[in-house]
């Protein structure tokens, strides 16, 4: 039961029942999808920018708890950031993820840490990852290249 | 026959390292028993040669055990000859090898019939022979209950029809279909058909005496074989038509360099070294499961299957999906508010090892307006005890999540 409280913490289960923003946006400026073909979650996320900075974004779409509340955390950390700062927060979520982060970093906000767990819990890395690898590519791909 | 199915578990060296293990993905794979571990791991201590090629012992020993094993599958599935029977890499690669063999008669115009509730790999060869043919696939539709509507069958199986293939019991709602009816109205217009009998071979009465299908596929690895390994059967009429899908050495009559001529169906499709051990292995798999009286092993999952469906149908929680009349040990399930995921990672936590996504069936999920359920699956070795745990383990996830 002690890997099952702590993926499914507070905030996990806050952020599934509770989602940040979770609405289908017709017509938003750009939007871009996270899927994984091989478990079928599916979100679809609506940005809005305001010159370079992230001005509004929602998202709406099919995933587990620890997927849903992934992408949820990740809407509230960089809304209202700009582009570069966004992009340096999904490096850092995944590099926590990954276990490649310096000690004693200070994370963009606290309920990342909710996520470490699936270091231990591998066959949900996944979940956790999903709309941050695909928002990171996104914020790489539209803005850098 | 007459091995009891008590105590079956401790015939599988798993339950003994993992007592507490309750699997139920056995449409996944199966376990496998002592004996057919001990198969492929005994061809490479005391056996391992090449086979069809030394005139030493171990090479020609090699050779007349996998040519039994040939003979073997036969014998299970009740094939007219062993002739009919190729070894493949698994089920995948043997419909493969058909959609490959039909790209010489399927042209523009034609078309190839399939079902709604085909798994992908009886659905993408023929979708992509469709389109590079520029044929058209037709599709049996499925009503809500999970079952194939037959009604129109007639009306779509016309002289275009150059195949139809189709699932014996659905991996994803363990539909039985009715294959005999199927291949009846096929065979009354001459046209041939693909059983896809993954789900059922091993774990139910199936032969080829019942259902007269003109190609059947499976897969040992869901009877207890190694991965690895796979099972086309091609009718004997239909040879001819079989082209080579691999080419290279042991598939081979006469080579020259500006062309080939290739052996006869089924070593025409048996190039490269074949994965002997593992053919070996499906012989001890069927060995094992002649042990058992086919009909007492299958009623006793079919137990199994029911009063695993009566339970759940008793929460009010959770929702079985589709209600077909005649289902294999396949039970899909969603639980409400809690995606499936988080279901079997619930259940994971428990050493309850169930499938949760779309199991390779996303269009059915998409006619039923799903994108993912849970599914338990089981097999002989399964037991109440189980079915009791997985219960108790959806009390439990249902207590934890609200």
């Amino acid at each position: 039961m002690n890997n099952l409280n702590r993926l499914y913490d507070e905030v996990i289960k806050r952020h599934n029942s509770q989602p940040y923003h979770f609405e289908k946006i017709e017509n938003s400026q750009f939007s871009l999808r996270a899927y994984n073909p091989i478990c079928g979650d599916r979100f679809d996320l609506f940005v809005e920018l305001n010159d370079t900075t992230i001005y509004k974004i929602h998202f709406y779409g099919f995933g587990c708890a620890v997927s849903k509340a992934s992408t949820s955390v990740m809407l509230k950390a960089i809304e209202g950031k700009s582009v570069d700062a966004a992009r340096g927060i999904c490096a850092q979520f995944l590099g926590m993820l990954k276990n490649e982060l310096p000690e004693n970093e200070i994370l963009a906000s606290e309920e990342f840490k909710s996520f470490v767990v699936v270091r231990e819990i591998q066959s949900r890395y996944d979940c956790a990852a999903l709309a941050w690898t695909e928002m990171e590519k996104y914020l790489s791909q539209t803005f850098y290249s | 026959m007459g091995v009891s199915l008590t105590g079956i578990k401790q015939l599988f060296p798993i339950f003994l390292d993992k007592p507490q293990l309750v699997f139920l993905d056995n449409a996944s794979t199966t376990q496998k028993p002592a004996s057919v571990i001990q198969t492929v791991t005994e061809f490479y201590q005391h056996e391992n040669a090449n086979i069809h090629r030394g005139l030493y012992e171990l090479s020609s020993n090699a050779t007349v055990r996998y040519e039994a094993a040939r003979k073997k599958v036969k014998d299970f599935i009740g094939a007219k000859s062993e002739k009919e029977i190729a070894f493949t890499k698994g089920a995948t690669e043997s419909i493969n090898i058909v959609a490959n063999s039909f790209d010489s008669i399927v042209n523009e115009g034609d078309n190839i019939i399939i079902s709604g509730m085909e798994h992908h790999a009886n659905l993408i060869p023929w979708q992509q022979l469709c389109i590079r043919r520029k044929a058209n696939l037709r599709v049996i539709p499925v009503n809500q209950q999970g079952e194939l509507i037959l009604d129109g069958l007639d009306l779509i199986l016309d002289s275009k029809t150059k195949l139809l293939a189709v699932v014996h019991i659905s991996n994803t709602l363990g539909t039985i279909n009715p294959i005999q009816e199927i291949i009846a109205k096929a065979h009354q217009k001459n046209i041939p058909v693909l059983i896809d009998a993954v789900q059922s071979v091993g774990h139910c009465m199936f032969n080829l005496a019942d259902a007269d299908a003109d190609f059947l596929v499976f897969s040992p690895h869901k009877m207890f074989g190694p991965m690895g390994t796979g099972v086309l059967f091609v009718k004997e009429k239909h040879h001819a038509l079989m082209k080579p899908f691999n080419f290279g050495g042991g598939a081979i009559r006469e080579v020259g360099i500006h062309e080939t001529i290739f052996m006869d169906f089924p070593h025409s499709l048996e190039a490269g070294t074949p994965h002997v051990a593992g053919v070996l292995g499906l012989g001890a798999a069927i060995d094992f499961v002649n042990n058992f009286d086919l009909k007492e092993s299958s009623d006793y999952t079919n137990r199994l299957n029911s009063t695993f469906r009566e339970k759940l149908q008793a929460m009010n929680f959770v929702k079985v999906i589709g209600q077909p009349k005649k289902t294999g040990s396949i039970v899909p399930f969603i639980v409400d508010n809690i995606h499936p995921h988080d279901v079997a990672g619930f259940l994971a936590e428990h050493q309850i090892a169930v499938r949760a996504g779309h199991h390779c069936t996303q269009p059915l999920h998409e006619m039923l307006g799903l994108q993912a359920t849970v599914r338990a699956s089981f097999s002989i070795y399964n037991t109440f005890d189980d079915i009791d745990k997985i219960i108790e383990g959806l009390r439990e996830l249902r207590k934890f999540w609200l």
